[in-house]
């Protein structure tokens, strides 16, 4: 799965701890997912879908259907 | 914010994840205490021969086995995702090695190789595997 918090977050200039605790989760976590090494569960996605106010297929996208 | 999640913060860490992880050590350790003293108490003829003595000692070191096991999956329940991934992983390496690992020494046992299978070997394999699986985690996902 592809993402796109690593633009949302520079636009916001946040640094991945800055994020993180927004998000309630780890720097490493962040990370993880930002390299696209492990992707979030529903609970966090929906998360970020309120933290950025967007819809969560505008910030994650399935590599099947790109 | 506490200082305690100030650090915490400051470390890329969850408060959270870090206090459910010192409260789950607290019961490892007391579990091996328990553990530890039961087994000592084994070596004596008072305890062993008197039913309540024994009883009591079992009851405890259950009791705070059971704690240990709720402590634990509290932990992994309320861990931020990558945690609880790393966590999951490592357990099932460590249930995966056990498994191979005394079916592989039990057809040796059967063939008189190696010496008979205890108990106690259980346990370290368990903990090695886990152990071995946090350390993969982390190197994978750092």
């Amino acid at each position: 799965m592809k993402n796109k918090l690593k633009v949302l977050r520079a636009e916001r200039d946040w640094t991945q701890a800055d994020l993180a605790l927004q998000l309630e989760v780890s720097r490493q976590t962040v990370n993880a997912i930002e390299k696209g090494k492990f992707d979030p569960s529903l609970p966090l996605a929906f998360k970020a879908s309120r933290l950025f106010k967007m819809h969560i297929e505008d910030i994650f996208q399935d590599e099947a259907e790109m | 914010m506490t200082n305690f999640e100030e650090e915490c913060a400051r470390k890329g860490l969850v408060a959270r994840d870090i206090k459910n992880a010192i409260i789950v050590n607290f019961w490892i350790l007391a579990w091996a205490v328990t553990l530890g003293a039961v087994s000592y108490l084994s070596d004596y003829q008072w305890y062993t021969a008197s039913w309540w003595a024994s009883s009591a000692g079992l009851l405890v070191h259950l009791s705070v086995g059971i704690g240990m096991i709720l402590a634990f999956k509290r932990f992994v329940k309320e861990a931020d995702d990558l945690e609880r991934k790393i966590q999951l992983d490592a357990l099932a390496i460590s249930v995966g090695l056990t498994v191979v690992t005394f079916s592989s020494y039990s057809i040796l046992e059967m063939s008189a190789v190696v010496p008979e299978l205890t108990a106690a070997y259980l346990i370290v394999v368990m903990s090695m595997g886990y152990a071995l699986g946090l350390i993969i985690g982390r190197i994978r996902f750092r």
